[in-house]
């Protein structure tokens, strides 16, 4: 059969729900309020790491309103567990409220509720907690001493996993190698911050036996199996709601204890509960992303030829183990994709979490990948000035060539524009690389320009989260068409939309399998009672995956209308093309029917059907991850200026040239691709998260946890190359988190190239920029 | 992150704004834009038991009152802008409040509420010292006026008493041969400065008279640097030895070593800007002489 | 508790508050203006950006009883429920929101500013616009859709203008 060519996939449509969000009626979860609602106000450690001795909660008695309060032996039992199923990992629970010890600032002690939110900040501030501290384990080689005490009882040592990934021929590589170069490269730990933090309400319908929880989430199916499976109610009877959420970025892409414990409490207490997170706590106690060292020993040739790579990478994880990716997700990733874009044959990766007294890593846009792009770029950066090999060049003379491309440890690479992207940035490039040049000479302002070549595995699948044992266990998004009969359509999405634009992209996908508009389709996502079951929006799936099963669900439907309508029209099916609304006979479009009179025949004048065929025009399908995932490909550069006597970096241009396959709405992926660098700006020059020496958060408010803003950043210029991928049923590749990955990368190679000088860590911020200028001043 | 409960007053008058001011005490606190005050009481970092509103009592202004220039405590800090008094006689007052904050902040934040709150490194403050403003405060008991340079005694801690409130600042009128400069290097444009300098000069023949410097950064609180002022007097505007005298304080001073920078990096930065910030000045002196 | 008056959108009303109850909890659960968003609670991302007699105020940072007797506007106002204001329609050709939860303090905030360029007849800087958002935090769009769309809205007006 003939596919139409696509008129809606790939244009760049305006989106349905600006209107929503733009006209302030949009529903997020603060604006959810139900009668007779308590509001809970957490009770926070305040020390690191401390046996609690007492809760005092006596002093609410006397206050003159009601109030409800528990604490970890109310919730006794009650726990997160995220666990990879290796014998290599030593478990941990993370308690709902703690028990006994706690072991982070910011992880929650007691709960007060009350029926006002004001009231129930006055009353948690009546609640005394008498703590016994005990040694802090606060960096990664405290974490590392086998002297220092367990987090946990029955642990030994505060190693949470250590495990390996190779292949090829590492000693091999290692002496036939002309050139070996090790460095140790660092990337700070952060926040995600959507602007709209987390907060959850529940409430129980004892009659019907239904829980419903709204909850500012990514992944609401993840959310109910998880009360389920913790509370003992049967997933049919559990309704969880992402309503409108503010920006997702990994942050909400967890199960948190907090969601199940508020629908607990919802239950316990008979009356709705609603928790809005502030500021502090989410920056305190959400989660926190990346702080990686990697010390990577690069092997190379005398030509410049990479011949093999070992890598020694620890994260500093935290306190607690995050569901559904675990503490072993992020050291995992990085062994996983160092090897990057570059073609050589031999690799070890040795991989460790460890565990401290701070808040838990978990996914923040790009997962891990932001880390390992900056040690690989960074180290690519670094042996071409080791050998005296200009950067562009030591990349094409190493980078992936032939697709599909079995890579040193068995992953396959579906086809991708690695040179091709890596030649024109140089061109891009040629007047900036010129003046960074000539601006050597000048000690006191530089010029500098980076890179960043990277691939990124997206659209994860069911292999590769069985392969990972983890929690997550499988990755596939379902969807759920229906055309009505007036021919109007209805998506019921897997996945949960929080600015990706899926009302809109997906209307597109299922409006050109139909012959419809994307104005016929309405998509309603979010809500585990209407939409089919799947693991959310994380991970760069949505387009693709998501994008797959819409098509492959609408595509049925298709095939039925096309059924009737050759049925209608004495022609065949494989005849009948669907376009603007109508059925039509191919060669014949004066012998036509419209799509809305078929839809109506489906499924009210049924007696007009063939015989035999069942009324309704509705479908559900699902669409997996390829075994490997699919590979989209970028580069990524920015320009920098560096004003040597006062390290202020100005950003004075930033490329990028990315390959996610086939667009479905260039609009949206611009949106996607420009927030992604911006947030990845913040992760290169200003983003830290802080803890002194005893594990004490300083950086818990906006003036000292800094985010980029409109000043400082340039326009992201954007150019796209399209290899389809074979892999997914729209040829898509992944696009949501890449441009998030490369900044860090690109940004450093350019304060690099500025500074003559290797950079180990980021932020670059006005101090480091200035203490890595030191050779510059003194030379003066 | 909602404030604990207070008792709310709205002043009527400048009397009645001190008189309530007198009765609470330790526990009264006036509020004019707030947007100091309120970020630290949903913090709950400050709790005052009654706030009294000054914002619609006459309080704003800038005006010459003789051999001052009297700038009202509700003067917001989008009044200096475009004011012609400002730019006339007080060029580093006019650089400085390019730093502040972000729009909305400046349209709603006043002088008198930054120079109470004394944030370390502030503009506002900066300025004051800088130009040996007076600090006019007002109690039921009648009006103190307080150097600039006393009135800061450390980080977020001054000079009022309780029951006082900020009223005016007052700045001298600078001679016609006069200048000035300031500038502030943050992380992010409107952040509060990691580190500041200001620099007034009189001048006549070529030559730097009198002068003037402030740093902010280098303590809790913005610093003059007499030495440096010292150092400028007879210098040639044309070559006033800036770097020198930038190597000179930064050698002086001995500033706070922290998560946001290094005391190492502060010195370096304020050596830096230092010797810009003259330099600027001199460049503006030798325009307009 | 204080009475106060307040002029919301058009609709007065009277009510008696709790001196510390914020304006953006006052305007969300009294007066139902749920685009009023609260992003950090300490006047640091402008989330919660209302017009208070005309010009942006952060709700976050002012308390109900201070404005008592005065005239606020909320994105609300602004195109109603199609979302029709100029720069509302260009910040959905421009893509300038994503998650939207930023979008109605950058509206509020902006808004006053294409007017002033209008009224001033002059098209500003890039620079010029990204200052006047500097108090604005937009975590998805990396600012650039917003420029734009506060680019394509001043063209608007000054065509008309210009007509």
């Amino acid at each position: 059969m003939k596919a139409e060519r696509p008129k809606f996939i790939g244009a760049r449509i305006q989106r349905f729900e600006d209107t929503r969000l733009l006209s302030g009626t949009a529903r997020y979860i603060d604006d959810i309020v139900l009668p007779n609602m308590l509001h809970l106000n957490f009770l926070r450690a305040e020390t690191a790491h401390a046996t609690i001795l007492d809760i005092d909660t006596s002093a609410l008695a006397d206050l003159d309103f009601p109030t409800w309060v528990f604490t970890g032996k109310d919730t006794a039992g009650l726990s997160m567990k995220a666990h990879q199923d290796v014998p290599e990992m030593q478990y941990s629970e993370q308690p709902f409220l703690a028990e006994g010890k706690v072991r982070f600032v910011g992880e929650p002690v007691a709960v007060i509720l009350a029926e006002d939110p004001y009231k129930a900040e006055d009353a948690a501030e009546l609640v005394f907690v008498d703590y016994d501290p005990l040694p802090v384990v606060g960096t990664m080689e405290q974490a590392r001493d086998p002297e220092m005490p367990p987090l946990f009882d029955g642990w030994k040592g505060n190693v949470i996993v250590e495990r390996q990934m190779k292949g090829g021929d590492l000693a091999a590589a290692r002496a036939a190698a002309a050139h070996i170069i090790t460095r140790t490269y660092r990337t700070q730990r952060q926040a995600g911050v959507p602007m709209e933090g987390r907060g959850v309400v529940a409430h129980y319908n004892p009659a019907d036996r239904v829980l419903t929880v709204w909850s500012s989430t990514q992944m609401p199916h993840l959310v109910r199996t998880y009360i389920s499976e913790e509370l003992g109610l049967p997933e049919s009877r559990i309704r969880v709601v992402a309503p409108d959420v503010g920006g997702g970025f990994g942050v909400k892409g967890q199960v948190y204890a907090d969601e199940i414990l508020i629908a607990w409490l919802a239950m316990k207490t008979g009356r709705p509960v609603k928790w809005i997170e502030d500021r502090r706590e989410h920056l305190i106690a959400s989660i926190h992303a990346r702080d990686h060292e990697h010390t990577l020993e690069a092997y190379v040739s005398a030509d410049g030829r990479l011949l093999g790579l070992k890598a020694d990478i620890t994260v500093d994880n935290g306190a607690y183990s995050t569901y559904p990716f675990t503490s072993a997700g992020e050291p995992g990733m990085v062994g996983k994709v160092l090897p990057g874009p570059y073609d050589f044959q031999a690799y070890e990766a040795t991989f460790r979490a460890v565990a401290t007294n701070k808040c838990a890593i978990g996914t923040y846009r790009g997962v891990a990948r932001p880390s390992a792009v900056f040690s690989q770029e960074r180290l690519m950066d670094d042996i071409a000035a080791e050998l005296g090999i200009d950067p562009f060049e030591f990349r094409l003379k190493n980078i992936i060539r032939q697709f599909p491309y079995k890579n040193v440890l068995g992953f396959t690479y579906d086809e991708g524009s690695y040179a091709q992207s890596l030649e024109q940035m140089r061109e891009l490039l040629a007047e900036d690389i010129a003046e960074a040049e000539v601006s050597k000479s000048s000690a006191t302002r530089r010029v500098g320009v980076g890179i960043a070549c990277f691939i990124e595995q997206t659209a994860h699948g069911t292999p590769d989260f069985t392969r990972r044992r983890t929690p997550i266990e499988t990755g596939y998004i379902a969807a759920r068409v229906d055309m009505s009969p007036d021919g109007e359509i209805t998506i019921d999405l897997g996945l949960q939309s929080h600015g990706q634009g899926l009302e809109t992209t997906m209307a597109q996908v299922a409006a050109d399998a139909l012959g419809m508009k994307p104005e016929n389709v309405y998509v309603r996502h979010g809500d585990t009672m209407t939409t089919p079951y799947s693991v959310g929006t994380w991970g760069s799936r949505g387009g693709a995956l998501g994008g797959g099963a819409v098509h492959i669900a609408a595509t049925r439907i298709a095939d039925k209308l096309r059924t009737i309508a050759a049925h209608l029209l004495q022609s065949k099916p494989d005849q009948i093309d669907l376009v603007d609304g109508r059925a039509q006979v191919r060669d014949n479009p004066g012998s036509f029917i419209e799509i809305k009179k078929i839809a109506r025949i489906a499924q009210r004048n049924v007696e007009q059907m063939p015989d035999g065929m069942t009324p309704g025009l509705e479908a559900h399908a699902s669409c997996d991850g390829p075994r490997d995932g699919t590979y989209a490909n970028a580069v990524h550069a920015a320009v920098v200026e560096i004003d040597i006597l006062t390290g202020k970096t100005k950003l004075r241009r930033f490329v990028v040239i990315e390959d996610c396959g086939t667009m479905l709405n260039p609009l949206v992926v611009d949106g996607q691709v420009r927030g992604g660098v911006v947030q990845g700006i913040g992760s290169a020059m200003l983003e830290h998260f802080i803890y002194d020496s005893e594990c004490q958060p300083l950086t818990t408010n906006f003036a000292d946890y800094l985010m980029p803003l409109a000043p400082e950043i340039p326009n992201i210029e954007v150019h796209h190359i399209e290899t389809p991928t074979p892999l997914t049923p729209l040829g898509a590749k992944g696009l949501g988190e890449g441009g998030a990955i490369g900044p860090a990368a690109a940004i450093a190679n350019a304060v690099g190239n500025a500074l003559g000088t290797g950079v180990a860590e980021t932020p670059l911020n006005t101090n480091a920029v200035w203490k890595l200028s030191q050779h510059i001043r003194e030379t003066a | 992150m909602r404030p604990a409960s207070f008792e709310y007053h709205r002043a009527t008058s400048l009397d009645h704004a001190l008189e309530l001011l007198h009765e609470f005490g330790e526990e009264g606190r006036p509020i004019a834009g707030g947007q100091s005050l309120v970020p630290m009481m949903n913090f709950r970092l400050a709790r005052p038991g009654h706030l009294v509103d000054i914002n619609r009592l006459p309080l704003g202004g800038i005006e010459i009152d003789g051999q001052v220039l009297r700038i009202g405590a509700l003067t917001r800090h989008e009044a200096y802008f475009n004011d012609p008094l400002i730019a006339r006689h007080f060029p580093a007052f006019l650089d400085a409040v390019h730093y502040i904050g972000h729009p909305t902040i400046r349209r709603n934040g006043s002088i008198g509420g930054s120079i109470s709150h004394a944030d370390p490194t502030a503009e506002l403050p900066a300025v004051a010292v800088l130009h040996d403003a007076d600090i006019v405060v007002r109690s039921v008991q009648g009006t103190r006026k307080i150097k600039a340079v006393e009135f800061f005694l450390s980080a977020y801690v001054t000079a009022i008493e309780p029951g006082e409130m900020v009223v005016a600042l007052e700045f001298p009128l600078p001679p016609s041969a006069s200048t000035g400069s300031f500038i502030e290097q943050s992380e992010r444009s409107g952040d509060f400065g990691t580190a500041s300098i200001g620099i007034t000069l009189q001048f006549a023949g070529g030559k730097i008279g009198k002068a003037a410097m402030v740093c902010s950064g280098a303590d809790l609180f913005p610093i003059r640097a007499p030495e440096i002022e010292e150092f400028l007097v007879g210098k040639a505007l044309a070559d006033p030895g800036a770097a020198e005298a930038g190597r000179i304080f930064a050698a002086s001073i001995d500033p706070v070593d922290d998560h946001i920078a290094s005391a190492d990096y502060r010195r370096g930065l304020i050596a830096e800007l230092t010797r810009r910030a003259i330099e600027a000045a001199c460049t503006r002196a030798l325009d307009k002489s | 508790m204080i009475d106060i008056t307040l002029e919301v959108n058009g609709a007065s009303k009277t009510l008696s508050v709790e001196p510390r109850r914020l304006l953006a909890d006052v305007l969300r659960h009294e007066f139902g203006m749920s685009g009023v968003h609260i992003g950090c609670a300490h006047g640091a991302c402008g989330c919660c950006t209302v017009h208070l007699d005309g010009t942006p105020r952060l709700s976050c940072l002012t308390f109900a009883v201070q404005c008592d007797g005065a005239s606020i506007r909320t994105v609300e106002s602004l195109g109603g429920s199609e979302a029709d204001h100029v720069l509302q329609q260009a910040f959905k050709s421009e893509h300038g929101l994503q998650c939207g939860y930023c979008t109605p303090g950058f509206l509020m905030t902006l808004a006053p500013f294409v007017e002033e360029m209008v009224a001033q007849k002059r098209m500003p800087e890039e620079g010029e616009i990204r200052e006047a958002m500097s108090g604005n935090i937009c975590r998805c769009t990396g600012y650039q859709g917003i420029v734009a769309a506060v680019r394509k809205a001043v063209t608007v007006g000054l065509d008309a203008g210009a007509a």
